[in-house]
Parts: structure tokens; sequence; C-alpha cells
């Protein structure tokens, strides 16, 4: 049964501390998705797979359930309909699993803010006909799960995204330098990590990408706390993928902090701009709504 | 350096505030994980060095506020050190050497200490080395005589030892403030060098007049202070003596009072004080005196001859200062003053005026009374004073000779009331006033009465008056006067209330004569004669116009003693205890001179053919050989740097003290300086901060 029109639409801004309470990976992304899609003023659906394109003649290994009875009953001859979102994009989710992404000010850490949000993308593309897979990475792959649009597809990332357990260290050019061998076909790649790498390895890796025909977006998550650095008293800092520790005042060092970390997301945004690769800059505590507006646009510009 | 409120000092511990939690803060301080250090790693050394150096920086102006702020609390003030004997300049050094010479030093061998000590500082200077021996006691006096260069700084040690052998003790008091002074002058004259200032003493407390010590003494002059002094001093002495010194009678009238004291920390037991005149004992009295205190011998009712006598209180006592066992005076036995009194002939009218003049045997007024219609020139001759109480007017030959006696010396005192014939007296020339006309005051003033409440305070005659509370000038009602108008040249002594003159004394010129405008004798005019006041004026109004001088009979060592002319212009000598006589030229009538005594004893003193005689004492408080501190003593003449201070003189120098005691308002005024840096770079501190990303 539908909701209401307006309780949908209120869904569509839902805090990511709200989201995390639901344990159900397949609800959370089909709460963030059909929110997002209601509040739309165009829905996505109406232009994938419902638009009519053309006929064409029926060939051996077509489903049957794709042929258009009516024109048989008129023309005696199989035809079948074709429409626009038939033309399927294969997306390849990449997730951040390293130690870094554990990191949590409030409620949410950035791992559960990039399991939702690839959740969400994942539901999201799995709706839209598109082969979805998966791929976890910290200094190598964890895990892979192929894009595919076979049944159960979904179900299988759902369930590998809830297994996700953050791990070591990030080490973005031996898993990306990997997964560029593997593929053979073109695609959507959206990478979500923290990007806790020299930019350098970021761009270079997420460029190979891109060669090879691939449109790439990468989201940055980061804690409120990481790009703030609210802290006031003298504290021992612990590296959550090192566990080196540090004696800070952050007095003393929130300006250079700060500076250096701009300049490493400026470094990271031009660079991957100017290699056509879509950045966005995701804080945990904000809806996850922009990463699928950026999705949208990445995806409309594949097909 | 001192504190006067160290309490305060406790709140120092605010001090450790900062510091402990600074620390407690660093010992707990949590552990955060935090995603990455990746870029706290990469921030520069530098920049962690400079913020670490800028809050050190702020908390130390913290602290520093807090210290400040305690200090000045502690109001702490420089305590006085005495400057160092260092480098004060190379070459031949420049030694000004003080050797006490006051009486005190007579005091054992003293004196022979300080020779030796003062040898050897002679044999220990340098080669080249200039030196000054100055002797002082309430003066100081330079031994040597200015050489062919006009320079009184000796290097040759056997010349300078010679001119030690020259000095003698003396029976003055001490003045170290003198010497001071002296060696500076010739410090300030001395050629380039070191300058070193040595003072052998016995530094007795007695010479140091706190109140008025000034630093003379460079801060840059090296001094060494060599004490010759005693602990306990063991002496006796005479410390006072008071005793009149003229008496009227044959048998002494007045009291003679000494006051023994004891030095000594033990009592003394049964000590003979004697009292001899020219050289015949009078008294003794057995006195026992406690231990640094005094008891009094009183000496009375001895004959006295007619004239000048040489007395004498001695002290028999077996101490090492002998000089303070005898104390001289001159005594003299006087004939009274002759007064005549010249009245209308009137029953008691002058009772009043004869009362109050012979109203005691001591007194010195020997008065007699005649009516005017009686009074012949030649009876005038043999009175010192002449009174002329309220009579219309005297004979011609009477009034002219007067005048001429008046300029022999003899006093005269004219008081005019009802009786007086004004025109007659308005016209004598040599009269200092001119009556007008009788004042009956509740008539022509509109008042019950007027007093006297506007005199001469400085004049002898009032003297009693500015001595004694009790007496009061104002006291005496007036109900009528005459009223008088002074002659140019005539002062007006004393005034009623209504400004008009009351006592109106002649020109100067015309000396001896001195005007009454009221009466003494009719209560309906005044109630003068029955005021307490009215003897004593009356006894200083003849007394001065007598010229009668209550001379002193002794003084001490280094007074200078008046000699005065008598009547006629003539030459003055002064014979010495040692039987030399000093001529001291000639002195005007009128003119006085002062001689200098070097010594104690009796001076004999010839004016013409007036014979005078007086005695001289040493300074008596010289037998106190209470000791100072020599660094006391330094501590009031050496100059110090700014800001230093004596906690040593402090009891005296309560400005001096409070002067140094400022620095509490400099701390004051630091803490604010450091409370301002510290706000400016804390502000400028959180100023700098980065914005923070947004996503």
């Amino acid at each position: 049964m539908a909701a209401p029109v307006a309780e949908k639409v209120s869904n569509r801004f839902i805090d990511p501390k709200v989201l995390i309470r639901i344990q159900n990976m397949e609800l959370v992304a089909r709460t963030v998705v059909e929110g997002f899609v209601q509040g739309l003023h165009r829905s996505p659906y109406l232009g994938f797979s419902v638009d009519f394109a053309a006929y064409r003649a029926y060939v051996p290994g077509d489903e049957i359930k794709r042929v258009d009875w009516n024109v048989y009953g008129r023309t005696d001859k199989l035809y079948i309909k074709l429409f626009e979102g038939e033309t399927n994009t294969k997306v390849l989710i990449l997730v951040d699993v390293s130690g870094s992404m554990n990191y949590s000010s409030g409620a949410v850490s950035k791992l559960d803010y990039a399991r939702m949000l690839a959740a969400c993308l994942s539901y999201f593309a799995y709706h839209q006909r598109d082969a979805v897979g998966l791929l976890t990475f910290d200094t190598d792959v964890v895990k892979y799960v192929p894009s595919s649009r076979r049944r159960g597809q979904l179900l299988t990332i759902l369930s590998e995204i809830d297994r996700i357990v953050a791990s070591k260290e990030t080490e973005f050019r031996k898993p990306l330098h990997y997964l560029a061998e593997m593929l053979n076909r073109r695609g959507l790649i959206i990478v979500i990590s923290d990007f806790y790498d020299e930019p350098e390895n970021i761009v270079n890796g997420l460029k190979v990408l891109k060669t090879k025909g691939n449109d790439v977006v990468a989201f940055h998550v980061m804690d409120n706390f990481e790009l703030t650095f609210p802290f006031a008293e003298m504290a021992q800092f612990e590296d959550l993928e090192t566990d080196r520790k540090m004696h800070v005042i952050p007095e003393y060092l929130r300006n250079q902090y700060l500076k250096i970390l701009n300049e490493h997301i400026d470094k990271l945004q031009k660079e991957l701009t100017s290699a056509r690769i879509d950045y966005q800059l995701m804080n945990t505590s904000d809806p996850l709504d922009s990463g699928l507006f950026k999705y949208l646009a990445a995806r409309s510009a594949t097909v | 350096m001192g504190l006067l409120n160290p309490l305060f000092l406790i709140g120092s511990v605010v001090l450790a505030v900062p510091i402990l939690v600074h620390l407690v803060r660093r010992e707990r301080s949590e552990i955060i994980h935090f995603s990455s250090l990746m870029f706290l790693l990469k921030v520069p050394k530098q920049v962690v060095r400079q913020q670490k150096l800028k809050n050190l920086l702020l908390m130390l102006l913290r602290l520093g506020i807090f210290a400040l702020l305690v200090l000045a609390f502690t109001r702490p003030f420089m305590a006085y050190t005495p400057p160092k004997p260092g480098d004060t300049g190379t070459g031949d050094a420049n030694i000004v050497m003080l050797l006490d010479n006051s009486m005190s030093m007579r005091y054992g061998n003293h004196f022979d200490r300080l020779k030796e000590e003062a040898r050897k500082r002679i044999d220990g200077m340098g080669a080249n080395d200039r030196m000054i021996i100055v002797g002082f006691s309430d003066a100081a006096t330079v031994l040597a005589t200015p050489n062919s260069t006009n320079s009184v700084w000796r290097t040759d040690k056997n010349q300078l030892k010679s001119m030690l052998g020259t000095l003698e003790l003396s029976f003055n008091g001490t003045r170290y403030f003198d010497a001071f002074v002296t060696a500076d002058r010739y410090f300030s004259q001395a050629p380039a060098g070191p300058r070193k200032l040595v003072v052998i003493s016995d530094f007795q407390r007695n010479g140091w007049n706190r109140t008025s010590h000034e630093n003379v003494i460079g801060k840059e002059v090296q001094t060494e202070m060599v004490s010759v002094a005693e602990e306990n001093p063991n002496n006796l002495g005479i410390e006072s003596v008071s005793a009149d010194a003229a008496s009227f009678t044959r048998t002494y009238s007045g009291r003679i009072v000494a006051r023994i004291r004891n030095y000594k920390k033990v009592e003394a037991k049964d000590v003979p004080v004697t009292l001899t005149v020219n050289g015949s004992p009078m008294g003794r009295r057995m006195v026992t005196l406690p231990a640094n205190g005094s008891s009094l011998a009183e000496f009375s009712g001895f004959d006295l001859p007619v004239g000048l006598s040489k007395a004498a209180v001695a002290i028999e006592a077996d101490d090492p200062l002998k000089e303070d066992n005898m104390f001289v005076l001159a005594l003299e036995r006087r004939e009274k003053l002759k007064v005549l009194v010249v009245d209308n002939g009137r029953k008691e009218e002058s009772f009043q005026l004869r009362t109050a003049l012979t109203a005691s045997d001591t007194l010195p007024f020997q008065v007699a009374a005649v009516p005017a219609g009686q009074l012949t020139p030649e009876e005038l001759v043999n009175h010192q004073v002449v009174i002329i109480n309220d009579v219309p007017r005297l004979n011609d030959a009477v009034w002219k000779r007067m005048e001429e006696l008046r300029k022999t010396g003899q006093g005269q005192f004219v008081i005019l009331a009802q009786n007086a014939k004004m025109d007659w007296w308005g016209a004598q020339a040599s009269f200092p006033v001119k009556p007008t006309r009788q004042i009956i005051v509740r008539q022509d003033r509109g008042q019950p009465f007027v007093s006297v409440t506007n005199y001469d305070r400085n004049h002898s005659i009032f003297k009693p008056f500015e001595k004694s509370a009790k007496l009061t000038m104002s006291v005496a009602e007036f109900f009528a006067y005459i009223e008088v108008q002074p002659q140019p040249g005539a002062s007006v002594m004393a005034r009623f209330d209504d400004g008009s003159p009351f006592l109106v004394e002649s020109k100067p010129e015309d000396r001896g004569l001195i005007v009454m405008a009221s009466t003494v004798h009719n209560l309906a005019w005044s109630d003068l004669a029955l005021k307490i006041s009215f003897p004593p004026l009356i006894h200083e109004i003849v007394r001065y116009l007598s010229g009668y001088n209550d001379a002193r009979s002794w003084y001490s060592m280094g007074e200078g003693v008046p000699i005065t002319g008598s009547v006629e212009g003539t030459a003055a000598s002064v014979k010495t205890p040692a039987g030399e006589r000093e001529s001291l030229g000639d002195i005007k009538p009128g003119q006085q001179k002062f001689y200098s005594p070097a010594v104690p004893g009796f001076y004999d003193v010839q004016v013409g053919k007036d014979l005078r005689l007086f005695a001289v004492d040493p300074q008596m408080n010289e037998g106190n050989l209470e000791a100072m501190l020599p660094e006391d003593l330094l501590a009031g003449v050496q100059r110090l740097d700014e800001g230093k201070a004596s906690d040593i003189l402090a009891p005296n120098a309560q400005e001096e003290h409070a002067r140094r005691s400022l620095t509490w308002w400099y701390l004051l005024l630091a803490a604010i300086l450091f409370g301002i840096s510290e706000i400016f770079i804390a502000n400028r501190t959180q100023r700098s901060q980065i914005e923070p990303r947004r996503a």
C-alpha cells in the first residue's frame, strides 16, 4: 500500500541518525529511495523501462513475455517492444572499509553512513534495472560482488553491506588497479571513502578506472568532527588505522589541521574534476539524498 | 629588601594553581580515537612550537600577574645595604681620615687607641696615596696647613705621623656631620683616583642628630669605620646643673640642683657630691645612682660673699672619664635694683606698684617712694629706674634731669592716667606720645571695657606671658584710659583691642622711657593691679628699663660667650683659666662681642671698669658614651643608589622610608601591564582561527 505523499516527502530528508536505528539495510534503502523518488518532480521510473522506444523482430532467445501479442494478433508476426530503460548500466559500488571509516563523533559512523549510502544506491540502481555490484576494500580488495541484474542480487549486495566490518589502513592504488584489470565492461563506478590517502594515489587510481571508459563518482564521506575539529581539551589522539598515538593540544593544531584538510579536499576536488570524475563531499550528519542526486546525474550522463 | 605585610606571601600559593591545573590536565588527558592522524602529523613542528611558545608566554604572563599582585600586597621596601668597598677607580687613593678628639675620647685610653689605629692607616697607605687628617669634635679641623702648592694633601708618612702627634683632645662635644661635610669638601677637590674615608671614633650616639641628616658622602667613596668604643663604659658624671646665678641676700636665696648620672649597668651607691664656693666646701651630699639612671643633689642656704664667686659641684668617682665629674659656675651676690616711685603723695596710691616689686626678699628690687612735689633732681641720681605714677606734671628741672639721666642708662616709666595734664606731657619733645583725651570706654566706645590683646610677643617684657599658659595680658579689663598718639620713631609695644596704644617705648636713640596709657591703682579705670599678670609685667618692665641682665653664670664648651659694652665705650679683655689675658678690643656701648673659650674653667672679663665672671663647662652629655652602630651613622651620610632604602634609618626617616616603600605601586603597574599584554596576545590567538569547512 502506498504511503501518503506528504509522509514520503518528509522521508526524503530523513536523518541518518534515525536511519541507523533501522537494522535492515533493505528497509533503510527503500525508505530513503522511495522518499527521494516521491520528492522528485519527474519520477525516474517514468524514464526507464516504461517509455516505448521501438519494435524489433523476435529472435530466438528473447524472453517470451516481452513479445507484443497485440501486434502478433494483427500482423501474425512476433515483435518485441523495446523500452528506453532497457539499455542497462553496470553499476559497481566501491566501499572503503579501512579502520578510519569506523570513526564517529555521534551515532553515525562514517562506515555506517557509507553502508547506508551504498545500500540506497544499490537499491535505487537495482530498481532501475541496472546491474549492481559491490566491492569493499582497504589496502586490498576485501569483498567483491560482481555487478549483476540477476534475481537476488540486491539481497546479496545488501547482506554484504550489512556484514561490512572496518579493518586496516587505506590504500587506493592496489585495489583500484586490481579492479581496472578485472573490469571488462564499461559502467558506473561509485567510490565511497574518506580518502585518507595521498591525493595522487587516489586520483591516479580513479583515473585508471576512468580511462577504461567508466564513469566514476567519488563520495568523500567525512565526519562533522573531522571537518570542524571542535576539540577543546588536550587529549591523546589514537589513529584508528594504525593505533598510533599522538598528544594533541587542539588549540595549537586546529588551524593547521583545518588548513591541511582543506588543502587535501581542494586538491582532490580539483584533480578529480579535471579528470572528469564527479566528486561529492558528504558530511555524515547530512541526509543521503545529495548522494542520490549525484548518482542520477552521473547515470543520465551514462545512458 | 623587606616586606611590610609578609603575610600576604601566603597568597603566592595561587601561583601553583595554573601549573597544577596544567599538570593534572596533562595526566588525565583522555584518549580520543580519531579516524586518522594523517593531517595532524603533517602539521609543521615549527607551528606547534610557536603555539607552545605563545601559550608558554601567556602562562608566564598570568603567573607574572599573580606574582606581581601578591608581591605588591606584601608592600616591599628596599633595605639599605652599606656600599661595599670595592672598585672605586684606579690610581693613587685620596684618603680622608677623620679622628674624633671630642671630650668623650678622654675616656680611658680611647685617644691612645685612636692614634694607634690612625698610625696603622698611615702605614698602610700606598706609596703615592694622599691623605688628609681631620680632627673633629663639634667642629672639624684639618691638621695640615697648605703647602707651597696650596694643598693640604700629604703623601709623606712621617709628615702625617708628626701631624697626628699634634692632635690634642678637646673638651668639646661631638658633631659628626661637620666632619663628614669637611671630608666631602676635600674629596671634591681631590685629584683623580679612588676615594677612601676612614673614621676613627667612639661613635658616641650623642654626636649624631638624626633629624638633620643629609647624604654628603658620595656613594663612590670607600669607607672604613674604626670604633674604639667600649661595650660597657664605666662612667659617672654630672649631667646638668641648675642654679640661680644671682642672689640678693647673704644667704644664697636660690637652689643649686645637680643631676648626677650613672652610665654604668650596675648601681652606684653612696656617691659623694660636694659644693665648693671660692674653694671652700659649702655642702656635701651622698647619692645612690641606679643602673643607667640619675639622682639629684641639691644645695641651698649657704653663705655667699658680696660680688662674684667661683662655685663648683663635683662628684668623687673613680671612673675613666674625670672631666664630667666637676661642674663649675659663677655666682653673684648683687645689690638690689633701686627703684624710685614718684606719685602724688596720696595714701596707698603706689601700693600695688610697691607690693608687686617687693613681694619677696628674693626679688631684686629696692623701692622708694616720693611725692612729685618733693622730688628734687638730685634725688633721681641714685636710682636705676624711676616710675612716675600718674602725676599731673613734673618740675621742669626734674624733667630735664631725667632726660639727662636717661642718656646714662637710667630707665623711666611714666604712667598716664586721670591726673595727667595732657597739655604739659604733650609739650615735652622727648616724650614718646602725645596724649589727646581721656576715654571712658562705656561712653566713648560703646562697650563695657577694653582689653590688651595685641602686644609685641618678641619683646623681652612679654616673655613671661609667652612662656606661661597661666599668664595672659587680656584678662585685665580697662574701663578708661588716656588716648595717646605715638611720636614718630616711638614704638607701640601693646594696644587695647580698640586699637589705641597701651604701652609705648621711646625711639631707639632716646631709649629708656616707657609710657603706660592707663592707671594701675584706680580700680574705676582698670583692674590690672588685681590680676596675676600684673607683678610679672611690672618686674619685666623694670628689669628692661634698668638694663638688668640675668647674665648666665656658666656656658658650655662650644658656645660663644656674649660680652656687652658698658655705658661708656671702652676696651674689653678676658683672663683665661690659665691666667692669660686676651684682649677683645674696644666695645661700644650696647655693642656685643662673642668670646669662644678654649678650655673649661673660670674666665674673668673686664669691660672698662666693670669686672665680670663666667664659668665654662665641658659638654656634659659627652659623659654619655653610649655608642651607635658605625653602619647606622654611615647610612645617614652616604648617598645611595636611587631606589635603595635604609631600614636602619627608618625610625627617623619616615618620608624617605615612605618614598622607598612605593615599590608596590610599581609592581601594581607592572601587573596591569602584564594583564593588558595577556589580553592582547590571547585575543590575537583567537582572532586567527580558521573557519572549518562545510560539506
